[in-house]
């Protein structure tokens, strides 16, 4: 599209500024990690560190269990990615390519996972692991997030599945191979990147969960990573922010080197 | 049709195996779950002592209930400035951006707060915004009464949530119309150009119907999430001062595990779930259409 010089030049101001608005807080956040709690409280945000206190900061992060936290999501997110992936693969083959009746009730019935409100599953979900022994440990969370993940992660494979047609299995059929093999050695190497993108998806959505993370969990060794950063103290700004930078690393990593990939994917992302 | 027929005299066991994991989780955790909140809601429990069956009792309270009305209102105010602040700013900004000469920098820059997640977006804005932060500034120009901490007016709050979400949230639905804007054909709009159209009138006639599927799947999506935003909620305000910032997802979870009213806060849970399902089923509709 040709656009005239004058035009693309004002587009480009206009832009320029309003980047300038959107870096400015996560500037504000990296500028004052080095301060004191007492410099910060000075009220002069914008002034660079007198010293370098980072130390002592990441001291508090350590204290408030952000470290730990950040452990046990790893955990929970490659887990809960890697378990739901399999499953839903599982069920995103059985529900294109095998003798399965009333196909479109089945995947209606994972799909709707996805579609309540997720606020409806607090209660009932809180009440049973309590009464099973499943609330508050590594256990409960890594099922959950499994659970969770599931709906979404079917919903792209099937469509993936949709795909590939069945000309493609009874001949692997005529050869001898089982259903198994089919999907194990045909569909699996054919879907590497859906699978790698609700993979990154998952993890993803995991890492950056707080709401669930809140209602199943009271310990600080079992607390996911954001419910920690929620729950860090207020009034030390330079630490919360120190932690808010370390909670961010993950997904930080994959925004940079998968930039590019990520596009075609995007669309999968969100719940 | 009578291929099928005669497949039902066979049931092939091994081939539900596969679906049998996903079925039991999602059945399990999800299905479950909805009629057990749906049956809570019928009943009064604060957590500890009996249940006690009231009938239609918590939702009456509801609709009698101020805090109710007050996050019903927030709620509506949240969905209708989701329309503009997640789908008309992402799509100006988006053409913007093609036109740009730097697509690639503004692209990423836009589209770096979404990488961090709403709790931290959340956590680095409240403390931008309280006192010790940005409203330092407006001691300079003698405005004394301007340095508190703004997320703690009420009903303001609102309104600085709903721009933090603006900050934090565009990045996904503006890459999506990005890369729309991109896959156009490009054959009508030269064909425009040449019979001497220019400038808005292009984005008007030309590019933006060719752009409406796209728009859609982001308009039906934004409605639903805009109903669900809790994390960013809970982090900067709490639903506070007062419970005068809640919406609804916050009220459910204030409701059950903060007032012990689990019977009030399923009943919240339910009406949640009417107002998803129906918008969903639009949703739904759309997606299976083309399929």
């Amino acid at each position: 599209m040709h656009t005239k010089k004058s035009t693309r030049t004002i587009i480009n101001i206009i832009l320029s500024i309003l980047g300038v608005i959107w870096v400015t807080p996560a500037i504000f956040a990296i500028l004052n990690i080095a301060k004191t709690k007492q410099e910060y409280n000075l009220g002069s945000f914008w002034v660079l560190p007198e010293g370098c206190h980072l130390m002592e900061n990441f001291q508090s992060v350590v204290d408030s269990g952000l470290i730990q936290s950040a452990g046990a999501s790893l955990l929970y997110a490659v887990t809960g990615a890697v378990f739901s992936v399999f499953l839903a693969m599982l069920a995103a083959y059985g529900l294109t390519h095998l003798r399965v009746r009333h196909k479109m009730f089945w995947f209606l019935f994972i799909y709707s996972g996805t579609v309540f409100p997720f606020q409806v599953y607090l209660l009932p979900i809180y009440k049973g692991y309590t009464s099973v022994g499943l609330y508050n440990t590594r256990l409960g969370m890594i099922l959950f997030y499994t659970a969770i993940s599931i709906p979404f992660s079917m919903f792209v494979l099937r469509n993936f599945f949709l795909g590939i047609s069945r000309e493609v299995c009874e001949s692997a059929k005529i050869d001898g191979a089982t259903d198994w093999q089919i999907l194990m050695n045909i569909f699996l190497p054919m879907a590497k990147s859906p699978l790698s993108i609700v993979l990154l998806s998952q993890f993803t959505w995991v890492w950056n969960d707080l709401m669930f993370g809140l209602t199943f969990t009271k310990s600080a060794e079992i607390r996911p990573v954001m419910t920690t950063v929620s729950l860090m103290a207020k009034n030390n700004a330079p630490a919360l922010f120190f932690g808010c930078i370390i909670a961010s690393i993950p997904t930080i990593l994959l925004f940079i080197f998968l930039q590019d990939n990520v596009e075609a994917g995007l669309a999968y992302t969100s719940k | 049709m009578s291929k099928e027929t005669k497949q039902k005299t066979k049931i092939y066991w091994k081939d539900y195996l596969y679906i049998a994991p996903a079925v039991l989780f999602v059945g399990i955790f999800f299905i479950s779950s909805i009629f057990y909140t749906l049956h809570m809601s019928f009943f009064s429990w604060d957590g500890f002592s009996d249940m006690v069956f009231v009938g239609l009792q918590n939702y009456k309270e509801l609709f009698q209930d101020s805090n109710f009305i007050i996050s019903v209102i927030n709620t509506m105010i949240w969905v209708v400035s989701s329309l503009v602040t997640t789908v008309a700013l992402p799509l100006i900004l988006a053409i913007m951006i093609t036109q740009s000469s730097a697509l690639k920098i503004f692209k990423n820059v836009f589209y770096f707060p979404t990488a961090l997640s709403a709790t931290v977006g959340g956590m680095i804005i409240l403390t931008l915004l309280s006192t010790y932060g940005l409203p330092q500034v407006f001691a300079w120009f003698g405005k004394e009464e301007w340095v508190r901490d703004w997320l703690a007016i009420p009903y303001l709050n609102t309104f600085i949530m709903i721009l933090m979400g603006i900050w934090q949230g565009i990045g996904l639905n503006l890459l999506l119309f990005i890369s729309g804007i991109k896959n156009i054909d490009k054959s009508p709009i030269e064909a425009a150009q040449i019979e001497g159209a220019g400038g808005l009138k292009i984005y008007t006639k030309v590019i933006l119907p060719l752009l409406k599927p796209t728009i859609i799947v982001v308009l039906l999506m934004a409605l639903v999430n805009s109903f669900k935003v809790f994390d960013s909620i809970w982090v900067m305000t709490k639903g506070g001062p007062y419970r005068t910032s809640e919406t609804l997802a916050l009220t459910m979870y204030e409701e059950s595990f903060i007032y012990n009213e689990f019977g009030k806060g399923a009943a919240v849970a339910i009406v949640l779930t009417v107002v998803i399902l129906i918008i969903s089923y639009f949703n739904l509709r759309n997606t299976f259409k083309e399929g």
